[in-house]
């Protein structure tokens, strides 16, 4: 309830923003509940409940299965039983035959029979729920249990930023907005990209697509890693031609952050990423081996690959996850496909 | 093409390897063949730059784009005909960037189990992906061995330029 609470006391100030920023779930996080058939039995006697929950868990462990809950309540004041519980897995296969029954169930005599009624299929959630919404899409269905994420509730309800920090977001991706206007004024895609240490909020490089321009390989969060590379005394090319393109060598920024590792900074470790449009599956991919902490982009791409056509972000197999939010400036971003350098010398 | 021939062209990716391996640097080597010619080498210089996207496969694709501007020939054309031969199987990054310069073929010594982008973790090089170029042909297993065992020489030391693990605190989703 906490979030709620932030939430109204901050309306106003949220109101000063015309735009949402919205994180850019797993497909983990997103998907709607996945439902599989179960056996489950009325327990007509409540008495008999823990004995028979005790019994059936001995004989049927739902241990893949955790979050399911094994007894729920029956709601409706007509039902004829207070309590049901699930018995065992049933198979898509079993689902077409007869049904069982009890003593076809638990053959060996294992159980006491005594308190349950006759098993019925029903349909049960898979996957533990992670957010809120997929909690109670699955508890609809059966009884489940949840321990909820507070960074993804409040990501999702969009209270998970003060208005001090969305106030620098703004201006964050004012500059990858700017950035990609001077770029277009040398001929290039109007894409911009900014990167920043969010220890000391000290932008370390701002930088535009340079793909018209002498490497198709050089998009903007492409060019903005390799400024950063600059910046630390490395990098693999010269972008003096290209005044948009620039960083802060980091003999200005050798006060010890909390982001640096050893001391020293490497490649992208903690760094905040600023991108007018969703990046490609390159780009996702060089992101991922930067070790980027967060990137925020103003609107999504056809190809894209956080959150469009891939997750690149928050895939389990490879060796770096970072969070992704989108939604910045979205009109003005979106605006930026139509800039031309011709018009807007 | 020849067997033979491929071996061939395999060994001297594999000596970009074994420099990348003497500089402290992931082993991966390649070659740009283009009409019989190597028109691009390139080894892994991550730690050289300080730049986490020098795999050896972006820096041969800068070396023909070099070559091309030197020739004057049209990069364009030069990338439709040249063929990569790449100790590892390139990851989703260099497999996105191979498909955007148009490259047709990549013949690649062993799998990348953790960054592949050839099949290994993510099939870039044949999915149907818009504005990201053409998919790409690939052959796989030429010395796979030789480059798995520079591998496993240079994950057996620790990389000296990554930073000491530390336990992070933070909450995070994903």
């Amino acid at each position: 309830m906490e979030p709620q609470c932030k939430r109204q006391k901050t309306a106003e100030l949220e109101d000063a923003f015309p735009w949402q920023v919205v994180p850019v779930l797993s497909e983990r996080e997103l998907r709607h509940v996945v439902l599989m058939p179960v056996y489950a039995a009325p327990v007509l006697d409540k008495k008999e409940a823990s004995r028979l929950v005790k019994e059936v868990s001995a004989i049927y462990p739902l241990g893949d299965y955790p979050h399911l809950k094994r007894v729920r309540a029956c709601g409706s004041v007509d039902s004829s039983h207070p309590l049901e519980m699930i018995l065992c897995l049933a198979s898509g296969k079993q689902e077409q035959d007869a049904l069982q029954t009890l003593l076809e169930l638990f053959p060996d005599g294992q159980l006491d029979l005594y308190g349950l009624g006759e098993p019925f299929l029903t349909q049960v959630p898979v996957y533990p729920p992670v957010t809120r919404l997929q909690y109670e899409e699955a508890a609809s269905h059966w009884p489940v249990s949840f321990h909820e994420n507070k960074r993804i509730s409040q990501a999702m309800s969009g209270c998970l930023f003060t208005p001090s920090e969305k106030a620098s977001m703004q201006s964050h991706m004012k500059l990858a907005i700017q950035a990609a206007q001077r770029g277009a004024r040398q001929g290039m895609k109007p894409v911009g990209a900014v990167v920043v240490d969010p220890a000391t909020g000290r932008v370390l490089a701002e930088g535009h697509d340079c793909r018209d321009g002498f490497n198709p390989l050089l998009h903007a969060a492409m060019v903005c890693i390799d400024l950063v590379a600059c910046g630390q005394g490395g990098g693999a090319y010269s972008f003096q031609d290209y005044p948009g393109c620039t960083f802060l060598p980091s003999a200005n920024n050798l006060d010890q952050s909390p982001s640096l590792a050893n001391g020293l900074p490497y490649i992208c470790t903690g760094y905040d990423m600023y991108l007018t449009r969703e990046p490609c599956a390159m780009c996702a991919m060089a992101l991922v081996h930067s070790r980027i902490e967060r990137v925020f982009y103003g609107v999504p791409s056809p190809h894209g690959a956080l959150g469009t056509k891939h997750h690149m972000h928050c895939r389990k197999d490879l060796n770096h996850r970072y969070e992704v939010f989108r939604g910045i400036l979205e009109d003005q971003c979106r605006n930026l496909e139509h800039f031309s350098g011709l018009n807007n010398p | 093409m020849e067997a033979a021939e491929t071996e061939a062209w395999m060994d001297r990716a594999i000596d970009m390897a074994k420099k990348a391996l003497e500089n402290g640097e992931v082993p991966v080597g390649c070659l740009m063949v283009y009409n019989n010619e190597i028109i691009g080498k390139g080894k892994n210089e991550v730690n050289e730059t300080k730049n986490a996207t020098r795999h050896a496969e972006m820096v041969a694709i800068d070396q023909v784009i070099d070559w091309c501007c030197q020739h004057k020939k049209d990069p364009e054309e030069v990338f439709g005909h040249t063929v990569l031969y790449v100790t590892v199987e390139p990851c989703i990054m260099c497999a996105a960037a191979l498909r955007m310069m148009k490259i047709p073929l990549v013949i690649y010594g062993c799998q990348n189990e953790r960054f592949g982008g050839c099949g290994s973790v993510l099939n870039i090089s044949s999915a149907t992906l818009t504005d990201t170029g053409e998919p790409f042909q690939c052959i796989a297993g030429y010395q796979s061995e030789e480059a798995v065992e520079m591998l496993k020489t240079f994950y057996r030391q620790e990389n000296p330029n990554a930073p000491k693990s530390k336990v992070r605190k933070k909450e995070c989703f994903n």
